[in-house]
């Protein structure tokens, strides 16, 4: 349960959300977007609900609709019509580096290529904010760090806030603007933030090999190691 | 041996089987009353389509068991999405259904022929019967399964209500009856012929106890021998029909 969050994502700002397991991290997410309400408090949003996108850890796509038109559903369900969704799917497809995957089912694709679909699925929309809810946890280390790359320059070029909820303080710091710590729950609350001193645009793997990583690394560690040993 | 002649070999005990059989038959040792040859068996059946008296059994048969089949899985879908949305529909379909779940269906086959007559309508009521239990415990059962991430998925990607039906829960429903389309064509064959069997003027049934009651085992065998030809090729049918509509799984 997670009781006094407030934090703000600004235009553009990549924010992660960090903390131990059961701070109710997701649930915040779901608030966000609107799957379940917050029991007290409020939900401010700037931006209109339909400009907001949420990616799961599971890609969750539609097991009977192929790669192209499981990324057309996020926009025909919008009012777009058919032929053009169809167009702008091949298109994000293609920058998601799945030119000519588009006719496969979910099934007969990698997990990496699930998650790249299902990217396309919410980047199509053109969001303006994007929520994460660790979304790369399932993969193995390469295509995870691929993918990861990919979603930074694309979330650079579309100038997409976002909102990232993970467990992997690296994928945290190397992606972030800055960083919020969750206390350890019940009743769990923002306890603290780091802004991130790495210049943007940045490439995330090579984001690790700055100066200034390996101390924010530290002591949010430290920081999280300290909640985490306050489970009661 | 070969994994890849596994049919060969079986094609091949079967020929033997049938030269053991039909030589035994053929120096005496069989009784052709109860265990007619082979030989025998196959001019009972090349008689049946010789003579064209088969084809209005046929005929009965196969119109009596896909009525049943289509009525029962349109009614087995109804029933089991009804079910599924309506509380109150669930409280009183429920323990009918599982009631008919439990009992071997085709009892009632007897009734069924008081009620409706030794014609046609006695046979698609069984058939119907058999098939809408079974489709509707896989329509109410899968709906209440549905994978809610997909849900959640359509739900933020902006769908409402029809969206979901049309997006998540309607493929969801094709894909359950469609798994179980081949033992709904077993069930609505079995439908047919029983009720056939109980009482009626036409069809295999109707010809099997025609066979029984005038012991005429050649005939039986030949006809036993065409139902399960005839199922075979439909179950074949709804295999292809259910790897085309599930090539997504």
């Amino acid at each position: 349960m997670l009781e006094g969050a407030s934090l703000a994502v600004g235009d553009g700002q990549f924010v992660s959300l960090v903390g131990p397991s059961g701070s109710g991290k997701s649930s915040l997410l779901r608030a966000v977007i609107g799957l379940q309400q917050p029991l007290k408090g409020t939900v401010e949003r700037e931006v209109a609900p339909s400009d907001i996108a949420i990616l799961f850890q599971d890609d969750a796509l539609l097991p009977w609709k192929t790669a192209r038109d499981n990324v057309a559903l996020g926009l025909t369900l919008n009012g777009v019509r058919r032929g053009p969704a169809l167009e702008q799917a091949d298109l994000w497809l293609e920058r998601l580096g799945l030119a000519g995957f588009g006719h496969r089912f979910p099934r007969h694709l990698s997990g990496g290529q699930r998650k790249r679909v299902a990217l396309a699925q919410v980047l199509a929309r053109e969001p303006k904010l994007l929520l994460m809810d660790e979304p790369f946890a399932s993969l193995d280390a390469i295509v995870r760090a691929r993918i990861i790359q990919d979603v930074a320059a694309l979330v650079d070029r579309e100038r997409i806030s976002v909102l990232l909820v993970t467990h992997d303080l690296e994928e945290a710091i190397s992606l972030s603007d800055h960083i919020y710590l969750l206390s350890q729950g019940p009743r769990a609350h923002v306890t603290r933030d780091y802004p991130t001193p790495l210049p943007r645009p940045r490439d995330p793997v090579r984001a690790r090999m700055h100066a200034a990583f390996a101390p924010l690394y530290e002591k949010i560690w430290s920081d999280l190691s300290r909640e985490v040993d306050r489970r009661p | 041996m070969s994994p890849r002649f596994v049919w060969a070999r079986q094609l091949a005990a079967l020929a033997v089987l049938l030269v053991i059989w039909e030589t035994a038959g053929r120096a005496g040792l069989l009784n052709p009353l109860y265990a007619p040859s082979p030989s025998q068996i196959g001019a009972a059946l090349v008689d049946l389509f010789g003579s064209g008296r088969i084809w209005t059994h046929l005929e009965a048969t196969f119109t009596a068991a896909l009525l049943g089949l289509a009525l029962g899985i349109v009614a087995g879908i109804v029933l089991g999405v009804l079910g599924a949305l309506v509380p109150l529909v669930a409280e009183l379909l429920e323990p009918v259904m599982t009631l008919f779940n439990a009992i071997p269906r085709v009892i009632l086959a007897p009734l069924f022929v008081i009620w409706l007559g030794i014609g046609i309508a006695s046979k698609v009521a069984l058939a119907f019967i058999l098939v809408a239990v079974l489709i509707f415990f896989t329509v109410f059962t899968g709906i209440r399964q549905v994978d809610r991430r997909l849900v959640e998925r359509v739900v933020t990607l902006g769908g409402g209500r029809w969206a979901l039906v049309r997006h998540v829960y309607l493929p969801s429903v094709a894909a359950w009856v469609l798994g179980n389309l081949k033992v709904a064509v077993g069930f609505a064959f079995t439908g047919a012929c029983v009720g056939e069997f109980v009482a009626a003027s036409r069809g295999l049934g109707y010809l099997l106890s025609f066979a029984q009651s005038t012991f005429n085992s050649a005939l039986m065998l030949a006809i036993i021998l065409l139902i399960m030809v005839v199922v075979l090729v439909i179950f074949a049918l709804a295999g292809r029909l259910e790897k085309y509509l599930l090539r997504w799984n």
